[in-house]
């Protein structure tokens, strides 16, 4: 019993890790909140629903089921449109909405303000395409392998699962050992020393833009496949999503995902032992228990 | 043959805000190889100068030109490959990256093949940072980020390189040795520009000084003659004047 609860907690955490690094990557760079993060993870659902759904039409072939998964290959293909797409939507957001408001000087609550605005709008503008009437990328039936422990989990979960494992270790390898990742903490630690480093920090942004939301497509997708798609998908993931940031440390890409599979393994147990009506109040208690005992997060620093 | 200054600003006019200058139509020319300090009483506007030059403070007027080339407009990012590399005063290293990142970056703008040769031209220039390179920079001394903010603009080896203060917060023997390799480097080749409180320090090892009050650029001569100045360094450089001097 408390290892299934546990593979669900590291399912649904995978999710909220992949969701809390696009979070702390942007707020470690332009220092707010960006409360249409959750926004970016829904619209990424919905492009690759229309994209896999309009594939399958064309060619029947394509949404046939690939064992031992639950999906055919319009999945992958429509999850990699919607990469592209969900990086242009972020971009568009910027450029609409932030990057004026960073040139006129705007303070961090005006920004945050904004990214309240962009997530209703965002939100808004979905449920007037698609309406709140929820979707599904399948309808097969996945029967849950048994694993060690006596938990049991379908192939879709564990590809989730291990998808995000990859897309952590690779974001963190990026980061660490490329130009392109040196330029982003560089960005993130001092603009200015960066500009007089020859790092473009306008060009720098927009790749943590696009890095924030390819990886909050990857969880939109993967959470839509799990469960399913509604216009308030990232409404609902968006407390856990900035609970795990917050504990992992801001600017800590490990740190996101540890703490996201705390979160989700946290809830998992609540649901378990407490009751599924608490499940939201869990993210909420580590937010404010994070906040009170190590505002730094678990890996992040103590402010000098 | 007219030799092009290796750095020049006519006019200059900088500063926050428009209505409000802290530079004030400054004309100041460095010759290649030179090493140049600029002085002056606090809040005489020597560190906006030089980031103005730098790009970091915008110029409301006026143009700033390198090796004859005017790089008003440049963006800041793109003048490290002008050839003008900038350390400020605080905040010159990236605290949170190790040595070897804090490197690495600066070497990430020059092309692939040129960083392997320049990384270990660098590490053979400053070997108490050679051997450790995974130490995190903002674990250093005070001294030691001012070594690492010098490594990482020698990196591109810079025409022109302008430095804020470098003495500032550093105990006497550590500025000797920091005076030391700046003099080294320009001997090398490297055009010195130099914003220092240390008047006397500056002096001994520049050729020649500027004295800027109120955005302005009121004294401009040797070295040698505003060291031992009795005027000028009463009244301008808070300096005692030189043992034996009238």
């Amino acid at each position: 019993m408390i290892a299934q609860t546990l593979m669900d907690g590291l399912i649904a955490g995978s999710m909220i890790g992949l969701g809390a690094i696009g979070i702390t990557l942007t707020y470690s760079i332009l220092r707010f909140a960006n409360f249409a993060h959750g926004d970016l993870i829904s619209w990424s659902a919905y492009f690759a629903l229309s994209i896999s759904t309009l594939l399958g039409t064309l060619a029947p072939g394509l949404a046939t089921s690939v064992a031992p998964f639950s999906f055919g290959w319009s999945l992958p293909i429509g999850l990699a449109a919607s990469i592209v797409l969900t990086a242009l939507l972020a971009l568009a957001v910027d450029w609409l909405l932030f990057a004026r408001l960073r040139r006129r000087g705007g303070a961090i609550i005006i920004l945050v303000m904004a990214g309240f605005g962009a997530a209703l709008a965002l939100r808004s503008f979905l449920e007037f395409l698609f309406t709140s009437k929820p979707y599904y990328f399948t309808d097969a039936l996945q029967i849950a392998h048994p694993l060690a422990g006596g938990a049991r989990a379908t192939a879709d979960q564990l590809l989730a699962l291990g998808l995000a494992v990859v897309l952590v270790a690779l974001v963190h390898l990026i980061l660490t050992r490329t130009a392109a990742g040196r330029a982003m903490r560089a960005v993130s630690e001092n603009q200015a020393l960066a500009g007089l480093a020859g790092i473009d920090v306008a060009r720098t942004i927009r790749l943590v833009w696009m890095f924030g939301a390819a990886l909050a497509a990857v969880a939109g997708v993967m959470t839509g496949l799990l469960v399913q798609i509604r216009p308030h998908m990232g409404l609902d993931l968006l407390l856990p999503l900035f609970a795990a940031a917050i504990l992992g440390g801001i600017g800590s890409v490990p740190g996101a995902m540890l703490a996201g599979l705390i979160v989700g393994i946290a809830e998992a147990l609540c649901v378990q032992f407490v009751g599924a009506e608490w499940r939201a109040a869990v993210s909420f208690v580590i937010l404010v228990a994070i906040l009170l005992l190590r505002p730094q997060g678990l890996f992040g620093k103590a402010a000098a | 043959m007219t030799v092009v200054p290796a750095l020049q600003t006519k006019a200059l006019v900088a500063g926050y805000e428009r209505d409000l200058p802290i530079v004030r139509g400054v004309d100041l020319s460095v010759q290649p190889g030179e090493l140049v300090a600029i002085l002056g009483p606090n809040g005489a506007g020597k560190s906006t100068l030089v980031k103005a030059i730098a790009g970091t403070v915008p110029t409301f007027g006026g143009t700033v030109l390198l090796g004859g080339k005017d790089i008003t407009a440049v963006p800041l990012h793109k003048r490290i490959g002008e050839g003008l590399a900038f350390v400020p005063q605080t905040e010159n290293i990236f605290a949170n990256l190790t040595i070897a990142e804090n490197l690495h970056l600066a070497a990430d703008v020059l092309a692939k093949a040129l960083r392997p040769a320049r990384l270990k031209k660098i590490n053979a220039m400053f070997p108490d940072l050679a051997a450790r390179p995974h130490l995190r920079a903002g674990l250093l001394s005070g001294g030691q980020r001012q070594m690492l903010a010098l490594a990482r603009a020698l990196i591109v080896e810079p025409h022109v390189l302008i430095l804020d203060e470098p003495s500032a917060g550093l105990s006497p023997k550590i500025v000797g040795s920091v005076f030391t390799m700046l003099k080294e480097i320009n001997k090398s080749g490297v055009t010195l520009v130099l914003v220092e409180q240390n008047v006397r320090a500056a002096l001994a090892i520049a050729d020649r000084g500027v004295i800027l009050v109120e955005g302005e650029l009121r004294h401009d001569g040797r070295a040698s003659t505003l060291m031992h100045d009795p005027l000028l360094a009463e009244l301008y450089l808070g300096a005692q004047p030189a043992r034996g001097a009238a």
